[in-house]
């Protein structure tokens, strides 16, 4: 098949809750696999860790050391109701590029959406020693107050002001008022759909856009913001940002 | 059948739940004191407790190998002899001359604790090692280092296979096995224990005491574990040297500023010094904080102790004789969960 390029336009992108999930249809036949992968980008350009400068919307210069973020809940959505991925918990790294794909078998069908959740579901943290993805050796939990960091961005910014000019985001806090947690809907635009066919491979590829950590809604200049590594109101605004990062940038059918 | 054990075996925690004989562990029954509450939620539903399970958490509650340089077990700061607490010390000693910045609390009766450290900032008792075992001033060590430590010891291969089938040792293998041994560690045979079953009575004293303490104290302090689990401000001025602001810090809520975790006061006459920073070093310091101490200014004081507590020094002495009855040496004696005895088969 053709590969479709499709820009999804942010108004695209709902909020959708738990309640709408449902049980996927048992259906007939062998199933198909659906394989997911994640591109890292600056404003459309794969992100280059390290040695690459990049400028963000108030002309603060930045490198980026460390990106990772928490993906689970991963199911798809056809006319009368969705399919989910079992035990669907991931973690992108960008240093770590076996990472930045998974795959699992879904049900033939045709589906119009993509879901999924940024960060960790608030059972899971609170449900004692895990493993695999979220295994605390993967230095993505807090150890002095319960929880994951849903997402972490590192690097160095001459606009901030604290020791070795350091940019430090570990974004989490799984309740409350600044819970982080975001649900996702992606839809595929009219007329485009992802084909799963028994046997087959079909793949949805995201963009995310680490440009978007710093705007919409909220303007966070790194001089103001160089730092936040607790729950609370500067994580809710910095998720409330980059929950806008993701975009569906390809859907190949086989 | 379990219920009609329970009738019986009243210091006998642990009963096995069919000895089945052939190769898999052997399954334990967690047992709740007579009386008591049942915990709010059950520690081992997803960590079914068994005999290698247990005695694969005491060996890694007593190995410093869990530490950077090998001197600090969790036994290090938690002795048996003092409850489990750092005995007589406000702030247990660290890796490489550190101080902790709180006081080490008791083990005991942790399967009830619907949050751990003063703060509740652990929310499972199976995450909670993550907690000394990474912080530089506790045992100062990574993960991955302790996991690769323990993986060159034939006998922890052994250990991990009897308790969980198979040789491989991860963290969440190690962590469950960590909960077992100290989520087994229950406190419940004190001479309070004995008088509430009709096996002991109190002194004159005593009773004064209690009686006292159930109409002024209980009402944080609640029996049968002595504590209700709340974050309370009991009225101590804030640390000028720490700026503990205790619960705050977990929630981000001012409303929480100054509170910490209601204490159990079981075994409180070994856990000496008190309080979260191990500020006041006797039980009698302690009453005189409730009678004249408390700082009545701070918006987030208890509303129970707006007055102070009015204790006269009849009743602050028949209120310390009461609190040494909380006293369970059968816990701080039991080789069940010391180092050197072990009762493990294979
Ligand atoms: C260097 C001393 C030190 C070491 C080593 C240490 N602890 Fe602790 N422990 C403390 C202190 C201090 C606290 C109180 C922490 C707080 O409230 O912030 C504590 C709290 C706890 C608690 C919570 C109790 C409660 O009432 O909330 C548990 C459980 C615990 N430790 C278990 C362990 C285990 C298991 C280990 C080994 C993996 C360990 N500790 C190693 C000092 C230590
Ligand atoms: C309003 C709730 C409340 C009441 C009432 C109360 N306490 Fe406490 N108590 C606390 C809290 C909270 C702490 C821990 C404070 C801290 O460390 O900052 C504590 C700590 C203690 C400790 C220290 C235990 C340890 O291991 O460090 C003792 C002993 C104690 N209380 C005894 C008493 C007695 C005796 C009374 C009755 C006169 C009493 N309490 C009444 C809330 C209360």
């Amino acid at each position: 098949m053709k590969n479709r390029f499709l820009s999804i336009p942010l108004f695209l992108l709902t909020v959708f809750s738990l309640s709408g999930f449902q049980k996927a249809r048992t259906s007939i036949g062998q199933p198909g696999l659906l394989k997911i992968t994640f591109v890292n980008t600056v404003k459309g350009k794969p992100l280059q860790m390290d040695s690459t400068v990049y400028t963000n919307p108030f002309s603060e210069t930045y490198s980026v050391r460390k990106f990772k973020y928490y993906i689970s809940n991963v199911a798809v959505a056809f006319s009368d109701g969705i399919y989910k991925e079992i035990d669907s918990y991931h973690l992108i790294d960008e240093s770590k590029p076996a990472s930045l794909s998974f795959i699992f078998s879904a049900a033939p069908n045709r589906y119009h959406s993509f879901m999924f959740m940024i960060g960790v579901d608030s059972l899971k943290n609170v449900s004692g020693a895990q493993t695999g993805p979220l295994d605390p050796l993967n230095d993505m939990f807090w150890t002095w107050n319960s929880g994951y960091v849903m997402a972490k961005l590192e690097g160095n910014s001459p606009q901030s002001k604290v020791v070795n000019n350091k940019v430090e985001f570990h974004i989490g806090g799984f309740s409350g008022e600044y819970n982080v947690l975001k649900k996702l809907l992606l839809n595929f635009p009219a007329g485009i759909s992802l084909d799963i066919r028994e046997g087959k491979t079909s793949e949805i590829i995201i963009e995310s856009d680490l440009d978007k950590w710093w705007q919409h809604p909220n303007d966070l200049k790194i001089s103001d913001h160089p730092v936040c590594t607790t729950p609370g109101e500067l994580a809710k605004k910095i998720a409330d940002n980059y929950s806008n990062m993701f975009s569906i940038k390809q859907v190949i059918n086989n | 059948m379990i219920s009609l054990c329970a009738g019986i075996a009243l210091f006998s925690l642990f009963i096995s739940a069919g000895n089945k004989p052939g190769p898999g562990p052997t399954y334990l029954q967690f047992k709740i004191p007579a009386g008591w509450p049942k915990p709010a939620t059950d520690i081992f539903a997803k960590n079914r407790l068994s005999e290698e399970g247990f005695q694969l958490g005491k060996k890694l509650f007593y190995d410093g190998r869990l530490s950077k340089d090998g001197n600090f077990p969790c036994a290090g700061c938690h002795q048996q002899f003092g409850a489990f607490a750092s005995y007589d010390h406000d702030f247990s000693h660290g890796y490489n001359n550190t101080f902790t910045t709180r006081n080490a609390p008791g083990l005991f009766n942790l399967a009830w604790m619907p949050a751990m450290h003063w703060d509740g900032g652990v929310n499972h008792i199976e995450v909670q090692p993550l907690s000394p075992i990474t912080a530089p001033n506790e045992m100062a060590e990574n993960l991955d280092s302790v996991l690769r430590k323990l993986r060159k010891d034939t006998t922890y291969l052994r250990l991990f296979k009897a308790a969980f089938g198979t040789p491989e040792i991860n963290s969440q293998r190690m962590l469950k096995a960590l909960a077992q041994f100290t989520g087994s560690i229950v406190s419940s045979n004190s001479k309070y224990d004995k008088v509430q079953r009709g096996e002991a009575s109190f002194t004159p004293g005593e009773l004064n005491g209690y009686n006292f303490f159930k109409a002024n104290c209980a009402s944080c302090h609640k029996e049968p574990l002595f504590t209700d689990y709340s974050f309370r401000n009991n009225g101590l001025a804030v640390s000028p040297f720490l700026n503990d602001y205790g619960r705050m810090k977990i929630t981000g809520n001012k409303a929480d500023s100054l509170k910490f975790k209601v204490p159990s006061l079981r075994n409180v006459a070994l856990t000496f010094p008190y309080m979260h920073d191990g500020r006041l070093y006797s039980l009698g310091a302690v009453i005189d904080h409730y009678r004249s101490g408390i700082i009545t200014t701070q918006p987030t004081l208890d509303p129970l102790l707006v007055n102070r507590v009015t204790i006269s020094n009849k009743e602050k002495n028949d209120l310390i004789y009461f609190l040494n009855t909380l006293t369970d040496t059968t816990m701080t004696h039991d080789p069940r969960f010391s180092e050197k005895v072990t009762y493990f088969s294979h």
